[in-house]
């Protein structure tokens, strides 16, 4: 029987959403095709973690733990998934597209010899051929790519798939894999990461994002009131990072994340491509603009024209009060 | 030290471009060296600064390809090798990556750096291809590079999934690089008219010793069948006027009508 691999992504040994998403679509194509569904997890610990997956469809749960995965240097990973993919033999393996799978998938391609098609946004098996859409020229055209290649590696665009309604009375089994740690010539100096109590870009089903309009730190300031009365993760745009006022991890767009939340609020962006490719699935977008030809009129649902600085205020009070 | 920048030739994505019965119609487009790998040439310019260096340009692509070559050139590289058969076209990344193995595999480098993706196809795997095919360590997605020409490694900030990480790689490694990572220079006019006497060599598919079908589509494992325009977003409501009033409206939106809130 032919079989699908989910590659997990997961963050502190904590699966992530778009995992789930992944796994969801895996079994209905696997169900129409007549596949079984693996999945493969690497981690410190994933064992535990691991059992979550059975719900959503897989059926067999590869779990490499290793101390070795506490910090990402690709030797690890793709001597870890090249092992299971060796004793699976997928026809089809899938992962979230992510910066770490972005990372290892091209090592791994080339170990494994699979054809490998980045950021998908849709997937179908048809007979011996994987078909696949996928975004390209900074994401304003799409591509329809075929590929006949025995085994086919994808990584899946964030919110591409939704996750279906687990049902717990599915089980499965988890296999602890010994590992054999690989030399590794990397060495990894040190993570600069800004621990924050705000719920990440990742996760979050609603965003409110920053742009050039907001100004300085001080503007900046005020999107993060709004962030956190709506309990929402905070993005931004490349020129925001650039001038220091916050950090490359929030930066939404075709260098940056993918997100695609029930509510993007645009605040002080104009709506140049580079960041709308990284925000225009989102369910609903508001935009705040000065500028009443800003493109970013273009794609949101709600645009308010008016300084932000007078709307973003009245926006906290509004929502505040909705909530209490 | 000796190194290497892989560069691709690119349709420019700011510009308008048209899709037809399924085909880009690439015969109006404006063709520019791949940002990525401009700002892959801008680092090996940073670094030969400050360290003797000679900073080598690679491309694959047809006779046009060389426009890039010359930017770069002109931007301060010391010389490029141009990769161009008419048997290369239909290249995916993994013919792509088979091509500069077989260019790289009897050279000498300390490292080579590329552009994490091309800004056509987004694909961003060649580079690491390269890499697990010559048998060498690869760093993604840099930010920010350092080296030590006398420790012979490379100091790489890179942003990850956690936050930017600091990784170290020795010679030889392959660095792709984030356009975040600088800005290009802009090749002054003694860059452009020196760049005229330096040292340019085309290779070809003999030249290379492969076989027609280890390249092109034959070499390939994937291909695009067509090309679409992404679903449109239609433009919604836009409210003008008075903030408080304004705010009131979305916030009926929000609730009643979108219900995200």
């Amino acid at each position: 029987m032919s079989k699908i691999l989910v590659l997990v992504d997961q963050k502190n040994n904590q699966i992530k959403k778009s995992t789930f998403e992944v796994l969801s679509e895996a079994r209905k194509i696997a169900d129409l095709v007549g596949a079984v569904v693996e999945c493969a997890a690497v981690g410190t610990d994933m064992s535990q973690e691991a059992s979550k997956l059975f719900s959503y469809g897989a059926e067999k749960v590869h779990v490499v733990n290793h101390s070795l995965f506490a910090n990402y240097l690709n030797p690890a990973w793709i001597q870890a998934y090249q092992e299971v993919v060796k004793e699976v033999q997928p026809r089809l393996v899938m992962t979230p597209t992510c910066e770490t799978s972005k990372d290892f998938v091209p090592g791994l391609v080339s170990a494994t010899g699979a054809c490998g098609i980045m950021d998908c946004c849709s997937v179908k098996w048809n007979g011996d051929k994987i078909i696949v859409d996928r975004p390209l020229m900074a994401a304003k055209a799409r591509s329809t790519v075929e590929s006949a290649h025995p085994q086919v590696l994808l990584t899946i665009r964030a919110g591409s798939f939704d996750v279906t309604q687990p049902d717990p009375s599915k089980s499965g089994k988890v296999v602890e894999r010994e590992f054999s740690p690989p030399s590794i010539l990397q060495v990894f100096k040190e993570l600069l990461a800004v621990s924050s109590d705000r719920v990440s870009l990742d996760d979050a089903t609603v965003v409110v994002s920053a742009g050039r309009g907001v100004k300085d730190a001080e503007g900046f300031a005020l999107i993060e009131e709004l962030a956190d009365s709506l309990g929402a993760a905070i993005g931004s745009t490349r020129a925001l990072v650039e001038s220091g006022i916050c950090e490359a991890t929030l930066q939404v767009g075709q260098t940056g994340k993918v997100v695609t939340p029930d509510l993007y609020i645009a605040c002080g962006i104009s709506g140049a491509v580079q960041h709308t490719a990284g925000m225009s699935n989102s369910k609903v977008i508001v935009a705040i603009n000065k500028d009443a030809e800003a493109p970013i009129f273009q794609l949101s649902d709600y645009g308010l024209v008016g300084d932000l600085f007078k709307i973003v205020p009245l926006l906290i009070n509004a929502v505040k009060e909705l909530k209490s | 030290m000796k190194i290497y920048v892989c560069c691709k030739h690119v349709p420019d994505v700011a510009m308008p471009f048209q899709i037809k019965e399924g085909r880009l119609l690439s015969e109006d487009l404006n063709y520019v060296l791949n940002a990525y790998d401009a700002s892959s040439v801008e680092a090996a310019l940073v670094l030969k600064e400050t360290h003797e260096a000679e900073v080598s340009l690679v491309l694959i692509g047809p006779d046009k390809g060389k426009e890039a070559l010359r930017k770069g050139l002109a931007m301060g590289a010391d010389n490029a090798y141009h990769i161009c058969d008419a048997a290369f076209e239909g290249s995916d990344s993994h013919a792509y990556a088979q091509i500069l193995f077989q260019f790289f595999s009897d050279r000498e480098y300390d490292f080579i750096l590329c552009g994490k993706q091309s800004q056509d196809m987004d694909m961003g795997l060649t580079g690491g291809m390269l890499a697990q095919k010559l048998s060498i360590p690869y760093v993604t997605n840099a930010v920010g590079l350092e080296v030590d020409s006398e420790a012979k490694s490379l100091t790489v900030k890179r942003q990850g999934d956690l936050g930017a990480e600091m990784v170290q790689t020795p010679f030889p490694s392959i660095v792709t690089c984030s356009n975040d990572m600088n800005d290009p220079r802009i090749p002054s006019l003694k860059g452009i008219m020196t760049s005229k006497k330096k040292p340019m060599e085309v290779i070809d598919l003999a030249g290379l010793g492969l076989e027609e079908s280890q390249v092109g589509s034959s070499g390939s494992s994937s291909a695009i069948v067509s090309w679409s325009l992404p679903p449109e977003r239609q433009a919604g409501l836009k409210l003008e006027g008075d903030p408080e009033e304004i705010v009131t409206q979305l916030m009926e939106k929000l609730t009643t009508e979108a219900k995200v809130l």
